[in-house]
């Protein structure tokens, strides 16, 4: 799973100036970290049940995901 | 008791306006047709025109469908049959989305939605009653456009649909809602007479009042624009002034929120969206830049590039900015900067017919004193840049419409234009340019650009529309529709009132960039070299028949001007934009190792045209030491001018010259180290003098937070907090031989680890510093701080093509604002009797204090780019102090051996062109002629006697004339061909 965030989902977030980082995969709980552009993000919810259907479909497997947003100190208000 | 301020009230007369602005807006469009034939096919690009799909076929798209993923383009296609009510009548295609549409319809391009503008006038362009759509659309989640509230609201990778319509278009509401809009700006804005502002909100209220919103179909149009002609466009008592040129543009970033691959689209849509809109305003033109857009139109678009050279001929679409793309000026050497004119230039040439005498970079940070000489010497007349007067932190620059003196003495007339190059030309952004235009009375007009910029995709039909009233409003300052040129012509041309500024046009913000994203520098200096190389040596192996490389030299020279761009090689870009260069980087650089390793011999070249006294490294595997990670021995190699040679390794264990106790002593010097590194003092033997005086060759780690300019900006404050580091292994000696001894540090900072070689040479007075980091940091600035024993109030810069002498006091505001500048390949710190001279290869940022300088060696910033600069660093710098001047001191030809490359070649060269140095040897774009370009860098004057006439050309290798004998001045970059 880590490898799958990280070579697979992360490149297209990064196209947009976010950044995705895999925190942890325990019990089909995944739990993501969002930065940059997607840590300020209005609409996260919507990428989020898209990467959860990306892994269906690619790796078969429903997983729950919990997304940790870390924003930089200058959007921390 | 005081006044207290109202918040909770009934709503007034403009707010009901406001709101009924809203209502009458739902009219515009009407007999709205769903299509819901469409399907969806989502992708990701690759590369250019390149993508990878997620699925093997369309699938249905409807109404509330989500669509569009994270830097995901879609395609989207569909048939639909036009209803037959809608025959006969003017159709459109209606679509509001957030993303970046390009639409076909019967394969012809009609036009594009975006953000910004959300229908399509389709009848002009099709000719059957079944439309065949086909979209193809990329969502940027980081619309550039963040001033307009709009396009903010609809960020984000995933978007929901929200359904693609026929219409038609209620004119005359539609001509309404320009008119209150037009006039509701007005009525807002506080730039305008406070008188008329409240006839405005009166008289639109009543113009709103003829209206009934509770018929169906409303009624009272035409009245409200009767009583909006008569009572308030033909108002003549409330006078403004001003006389304001409007130039439609659009900027657009190559690279930034997005990789390249994605503007060839945006610059399609860009491109065929101003087209059409030419089609519907004859009075219409824009002007557009970067030659480097033109070609990738021309390449996978040649349908839209022909409809373009049509507009171009009719003086509509109007190529400006001569340069091939928009680059940065400060980094970029003197050499870059001549191609990028010349292939700009060139390619304008060639397809237009044309000549552009313009140079346009809108949001360029800031701009080299060296390059008024380039842009006159490359038939470019005027320069345009806006960020001087909109960005400038500290003090105001003082013209926007004026003469710019280069280095050399050249002259273009400059224009800043007083506001931001994005507006969307409503009365309040004209006002305003207007108000702070600083040169009313000796500039003649003042430009105004408009439209949306990177992927924004210009001009739309509301600002057009905006234009047509403009003249009808005698509160607002005159207005006149111009082309680029057009306006420079007019305003700047033999214009002798206008102010001249002699100096750098440099931008007080964005000081950060010369140091932002070190990997990115390091690989342009060295390869702005390696490229100098690579064509002399092909120059001079032609003249023994082997054919000169020209299409890959070309191929690898337009790669390198890319990168250059201004969100590039500054660095203020996403990781993958980064990836992008360092995978072009390391194109270049292994084409140019093709180039340059065809040589089966043992001899080394030198293309400096003097001779090389400077001690150098070479590569060499059986060599006793190393630098960059590899092996070689150091030598002075004492090659003559344009000359080759063998180097031999004559490398010993005899260190006898090297003494090392508590003090080192050497030919040259006696040195205390600090444990750390740093030199507690350096006393010249030769001179008998102490160069140190404080901190000398100290790191210095400072919190760098500048805030959400992150990767662009150094706040002025940033020395107020300083991090230190930990000595993980204090100084100790590494190696010594015959040649050099080496000493070593590890220093800890936060993660990283910082390990330092300290070089001390038999055969030179340069003290090499070779960093290897491992870094891994955030928020941390680390500089090289150098106090030293030298009493001057100006530091030297190289410009490399020439110096600049920069105040190191703090007297004013505009001394105080420098506090962090960019220089080349050197800098240099002098009084009369000598001084100590920093020389690096690929680091340009430094700042200056009494007796000080600072050089910026690395950055951590985060955004835009999260991993920025984190990762393996490996960088050398000299400090080499000298007797007298750096003139005197030729410091600039021990910079120019620091960073030139010796390669192994048998070639050689009769002519060294003595007195000047030798930027260029080329073949002509032209034909086969031999293209030398030679600049005088050291500020003196002389003569340059040639055996046979020679061809004296401009950068654009046009022939000026023939002579044998050529009269140069100070700093005068020179191109002749042989």
């Amino acid at each position: 799973m880590k490898d799958y965030i990280e070579n697979v989902i992360k490149p297209k977030i990064e196209g947009d100036g976010g950044e995705v980082e895999f925190e942890s995969y325990v019990n089909g709980e995944l739990t993501l970290v969002f930065r940059g552009e997607c840590s300020k993000c209005l609409i996260l919810e919507r990428c989020v049940k898209w990467i959860k259907a990306e892994i269906k479909r690619d790796k078969g497997e429903n997983v729950k995901i919990y997304a940790i947003r870390k924003k930089p100190f200058f959007w921390d208000s | 008791m005081g006044h207290i301020k109202v918040t909770r009230r009934s709503m007034r007369p403009e707010e009901y306006t406001a709101l009924r602005f809203g209502w009458l807006k739902r009219y515009v469009l009407e007999n709205l047709y769903e299509i819901d034939s469409l399907s969806i096919r989502d992708a990701r690009q690759i590369n250019e025109n390149e993508y990878e799909y997620y699925s093997d076929d369309y699938r249905q798209l409807k109404k509330g469908d989500m669509y569009f993923t994270p830097d995901g383009t879609s395609f989207i296609k569909g048939d639909v049959k036009i209803p037959a009510e809608l025959w006969e009548k003017e159709l459109w295609l209606y679509l509001k989305t957030a993303a970046e549409i390009v639409v076909k319809v019967n394969g012809k391009y009609v036009g594009g939605v975006d953000p910004n503008r959300d229908r399509i006038l389709l009848s002009p362009y099709i000719d059957s009653e079944t439309l065949h759509f086909e979209m193809q659309g990329y969502n940027r989640s980081k619309p550039d456009d963040e001033r307009n509230p709009e396009s903010l609201s609809v960020r984000g990778c995933r978007q929901v649909f929200e359904g693609a319509y026929l219409c038609t278009v209620n004119h005359a509401v539609l001509d309404l809602v320009y008119d209150f809009e037009v006039l509701l700006d007005i009525a807002g804005s506080e730039l305008f007479n406070e008188d008329y502002r409240a006839f405005l909100n009166r008289e639109l209220n009543n113009a709103m009042n003829c209206i009934d919103f509770d018929c169906e179909p409303i009624t009272g149009i035409d009245e409200a624009k009767s009583y909006i002609e008569n009572v308030i466009y033909s108002n003549t008592d409330y006078k403004g002034n001003g006389d304001v040129a409007l130039v439609a543009h659009s900027h657009l970033d190559l690279a930034y929120y997005w990789r390249r691959i994605h503007t060839v689209q945006k610059n399609l849509r860009t491109v065929l969206l101003q087209l059409r809109l030419m089609d519907r305003y004859p009075e219409y033109k824009y002007t557009h830049t970067q030659a480097y857009t033109y070609e990738t139109l021309e390449k996978y678009y040649p349908e839209v590039f022909d409809e373009l050279k049509k507009r171009v001929s009719e003086g509509r679409f109007e190529p400006v900015g001569a340069m091939y793309v928009e680059p940065d000026c400060n980094i970029p050497s003197a050499e870059s900067l001549i191609r990028q004119c010349l292939y700009g230039q060139n390619y304008f040439r060639e397809k237009f017919g044309k000549t552009v005498n313009n140079c346009w970079l809108p949001d360029v940070f800031g701009n080299s004193w060296i390059l008024p000489q380039i842009l006159k010497k490359s038939r470019v007349d005027y320069f345009v840049s806006n960020k001087m007067s909109t960005w400038n932190d500290t003090n105001r620059f003082p013209h926007n419409n004026f003469i710019w003196r280069g280095i050399d003495g050249s002259e273009v007339g400059a224009c800043v234009p007083p506001t931001h190059f994005i507006t969307w030309n409503m009365p309040s952004q004209i006002q305003e340019n207007w108000e702070a235009y600083q040169d009313k009375n000796i500039g003649g007009q003042t430009m105004s650009m408009f439209g949306y910029g990177d992927g924004g995709s210009g001009v739309t039909e509301e600002m057009l529309e905006m234009m047509k009233r403009f003249e009808k409003l005698s509160v607002m300052p005159k207005t006149e529709h111009v082309g680029g040129s057009e306006f420079l012509e007019k305003n700047l041309k033999d214009n002798d009132k206008l102010a001249k500024w002699d100096g750098e046009l440099y931008l007080e913000m964005h000081r950060g960039t010369f140091t932002t994203k070190s990997v990115l520098k390091q690989y342009n200096r060295s390869l702005e070299f390696k490229l100098r190389e690579a064509e002399i040596i092909s120059v001079l192996r032609a003249a023994t028949g082997i054919r000169y490389p020209k299409e890959v030299l070309t191929k690898c020279y337009k790669k390198l001007l890319i990168n250059q761009f201004h969100d590039i090689l500054p660095g203020s870009h996403i990781n993958p934009v980064y990836k992008d260069a360092v995978k072009d980087y390391e194109w270049i650089d292994k084409k140019l190792d093709l180039i340059l390793n065809v040589e089966n011999t043992d001899k080394y070249f030198n293309s400096l045209n003097f001779k090389r006294t400077a001690v150098t490294f070479i590569e060499d595997e059986k060599g006793f030491n190393q630098r960059h990670g590899k092996k070689g021995f150091w030598t002075v190699p004492a090659l003559p001018a344009m000359a080759s040679g063998k180097l031999i390794d004559k490398t010993t264990t005899d260190s006898s010259w090297i003494k090392i106790g508590d003090k080192i002593e050497t030919p040259y010097y006696i040195i205390s180290f600090g444990d750390d590194g740093s030199i507690l003092s350096l006393y010249d033997k030769e001179l008998n003098r102490e160069w140190v005086n404080g901190e000398f060759n100290k790191l210095k780690v400072y919190d760098d937070k500048p805030g959400v300019y992150d990767a662009w900006d150094i706040l002025p404050n940033y020395k107020e907090k300083e991090l230190g580091f930990e000595l993980a292994s204090p100084l100790k000696l590494l190696s010594k031989n015959s040649e050099v001894a080496e000493l070593t540090v590890l220093v800890k900072i936060g993660e990283s680890k910082w390990k330092r070689i300290i070089r001390l040479f038999k055969q030179s007075k340069g003290i090499e510093v070779e960093n290897i980091v491992d870094w891994q940091e955030k928020h941390k600035l680390v500089k090289a701080q150098f106090d030293c024993n030298v009493l001057t109030r100006e530091a030297v810069c190289d410009l490399s093509a020439g110096f600049i002498k920069r105040e190191t006091h703090k007297n004013t505001s505009w001394q105080q604002a420098r506090f962090e500048v960019c220089h080349h390949k050197w800098c240099d710190l002098a009084e009369t009797g000598g001084g100590v001279a920093l020389i690096n290869e690929g680091k340009y940022g430094v700042g200056f204090g009494e007796s000080s300088m600072s050089l910026s060696l690395l950055r951590a910033t985060e955004r835009p780019d999260p991993y920025s600069d984190l990762g393996f660093h490996n960088f050398c710098y000299l400090i080499m102090p000298h007797a007298g001047d750096c003139v005197s001191a030729e410091i600039n030809k021990t910079a120019y051996e620091y960073n030139v490359p010796l390669v192994h070649s048998e070639v050689s060269c009769a002519n060294t062109f003595d007195g000047l140095y030798l930027e260029a040897m080329k073949q002509s774009e032209k034909d086969e002629t031999v293209i030398v370009r030679l600049s005088e860098q050291d500020g003196t004057r002389g003569v340059l006697k040639f055996p046979k006439p020679v061809k004296v050309m401009n950068m654009l290798e046009d022939v000026l004339y023939e002579t044998d004998t050529l009269e140069y001045k100070p700093f005068e970059i020179i191109t002749i061909g042989i």
